[in-house]
């Protein structure tokens, strides 16, 4: 194992309320193994993630930070889905702007039966994150 | 491109038939202070301080969409009032009105096209060397030296969704008013103020070389910048000396939030949060999230940037807010092809969606 891959990412993974969970849930139930370092947390909806949550994870510490919810056309409450695609489309066009690494941040569909799919989204996205290193934001003390 | 008349009016002349012919009830644009140095946006009540009136003088002491927001966001005024904006104030304006801070009603809208202006800090009334080149630049149709980057790196300088037009560039700003009116509104007021086909003249060929020299200066500014910036060391150096006092968010037209998220609770933190954080990186720099703060302001409200420079002007520490913000704005606008101000029919793109669209920022 070479040295970038050598630590353990700090992950965190926004899921939305009904699917996001729904499919970690299933995951549960299927007894599927996936990373253990990532931290999952609920919100109501995707389209409740102010990208100020992700900046301030990418800034205070995360090496990367994934978001899931229900499919286009299954959300809960008929759009915010659209409107996180929305908000992650503009944060990371910012990120790009200014020079930072647009690849920390995921955007992927879960639905609530796709407990695999959940588990592979953990698994690809904590290799991902090994292979892209720590997140030099986060390590400075001067933001 | 609107169809110029020539109206044979000074600025006093033509404020003086605001109030005479069109009937306002008042008149809002830049005024000189009684103390002879400085301007202010002023909403004069009748003719008798026209004088004093100078809506084309070059400083921007606060965006005036932020003036006109306050004068009408409660209620529509009862009586027309005229207000003076700038292009970049016009634009701010519409999209005031698409997030509900301002209305339209009873306002009569005269915008000009604008050579810039200076940072509002380095111009008087009595710095007769800059307003005489300015004078110049403006006749002659090319960039002033000394006025702002952001003004210097404008290209949508040109009023869009005034009721009245005035064309500066390529005539001067002391020849009698060349006058478009885009609206139903405005051409009203044409036929009041007795002007037709007569009357016409041309548009100066000017205001395309000038559209050439600001493009070729915003080329070279979102480069500058984006080196500037390049990067985790880049951006943190070049916010390396604020100092927190989020005067840039208050000077912002489109900052309307009265409770700003980051000077809400959420950013008050207990000692041992502190710690905490102290504690993973062995050092904090007080006060915090001052990079967050930026990043965060920019994810609000970068997709309505109208880049007017008032955050720019108003950085005690001399940070290119502006420049940034009008480059990373820029950027976010492009992806939704969203032009803010440009058209009040158009919602904001945060507030829509399509169902099919941005599937490559999906992973």
């Amino acid at each position: 194992m070479d040295e970038k891959n050598d630590f353990t990412p700090s992950i965190l993974y926004g899921l939305c309320n009904w699917c996001g969970t729904g499919g970690s849930e299933t995951a549960g139930a299927l007894h599927l193994q996936y990373a253990e370092n990532i931290r999952p947390f609920r919100v109501p909806c995707t389209g409740a993630i102010d990208p100020v949550y992700i900046l301030r994870a990418l800034i205070e510490g995360a090496d990367g930070f994934a978001v899931s919810g229900c499919h286009p056309g299954d959300c809960h409450f008929d759009q915010g889905n659209y409107r996180a695609r929305r908000r992650v489309a503009v944060l990371k066009t910012l990120l790009d702007t200014f020079g930072l690494d647009t690849e920390r941040v995921w955007l992927r569909w879960v639905g609530h039966g796709e407990g695999k799919r959940f588990a592979d989204t953990v698994n690809e996205f904590n290799d991902h994150i090994k292979n892209m290193g720590k997140n030099p934001l986060s390590q400075r003390r001067d933001t | 491109m609107q169809t110029l008349f020539d109206s044979r009016m000074t600025m006093a002349d033509f404020i003086a038939a605001l109030f005479d012919k069109l009937e306002v009830a008042g008149v809002a644009a830049i005024t000189k202070l009684p103390s002879g140095e400085k301007t202010a946006y002023t909403l004069l009540a009748d003719k008798d301080d026209i004088e004093d009136c100078v809506p084309y003088f070059p400083a921007m002491p606060a965006n005036a969409a932020r003036a006109v927001s306050k004068l009408t966001r409660e209620a529509p005024p009862s009586k027309q009032v005229a207000v003076f904006l700038r292009p970049c104030e016009l634009r701010a304006l519409t999209e005031l009105v698409k997030i509900k801070q301002a209305l339209l009603d009873n306002l009569f809208i005269i915008s000009f096209d604008c050579a810039g202006v200076f940072p509002f800090q380095e111009i008087s009334l009595s710095d007769e060397a800059k307003l005489k080149a300015y004078r110049d630049a403006v006749a002659d149709g090319k960039n002033c030296e000394g006025i702002r980057p952001v003004c210097n790196a404008c290209t949508r300088f040109v009023p869009e969704g005034a009721d009245i037009a005035i064309s500066f560039i390529g005539r001067g700003l002391d020849e009698p008013l060349a006058l478009s009116f885009p609206s139903e509104k405005g051409k009203e007021a044409a036929k009041i103020l007795g002007l037709d086909s007569s009357d016409n003249v041309e548009t100066s060929p000017a205001l395309e070389t000038l559209a050439e020299a600001r493009k070729k200066a915003e080329g070279e500014l979102t480069k500058k910048i984006e080196e500037t910036l390049a990067g985790t060391d880049g951006l943190i150096s070049v916010f390396d000396k604020c100092i927190s006092c989020h005067a840039c968010s208050y000077a912002c037209p489109i900052c309307y939030c009265k409770n700003c998220y980051f000077d809400s609770q959420t950013f008050e933190y207990f000692p041992e949060s502190y710690f905490a954080r102290m504690g993973e990186k062995g050092a904090l720099r007080l006060p915090v999230d001052r990079v967050l703060f930026h990043l965060g302001r920019l994810s609000h409200m970068s997709l309505s940037c109208v880049a007017c420079g008032m955050c720019e002007d108003v950085c005690p520490v001399n940070i290119p807010v502006a420049q940034i913000f009008k480059t990373a704005g820029t950027r976010a606008q492009a992806l939704f092809d969203y032009i803010p101000g440009k058209n009040p029919d158009e919602p904001l793109p945060l507030l829509t969606y399509a169902e099919t669209e941005l599937e490559e920022f999906e992973d």
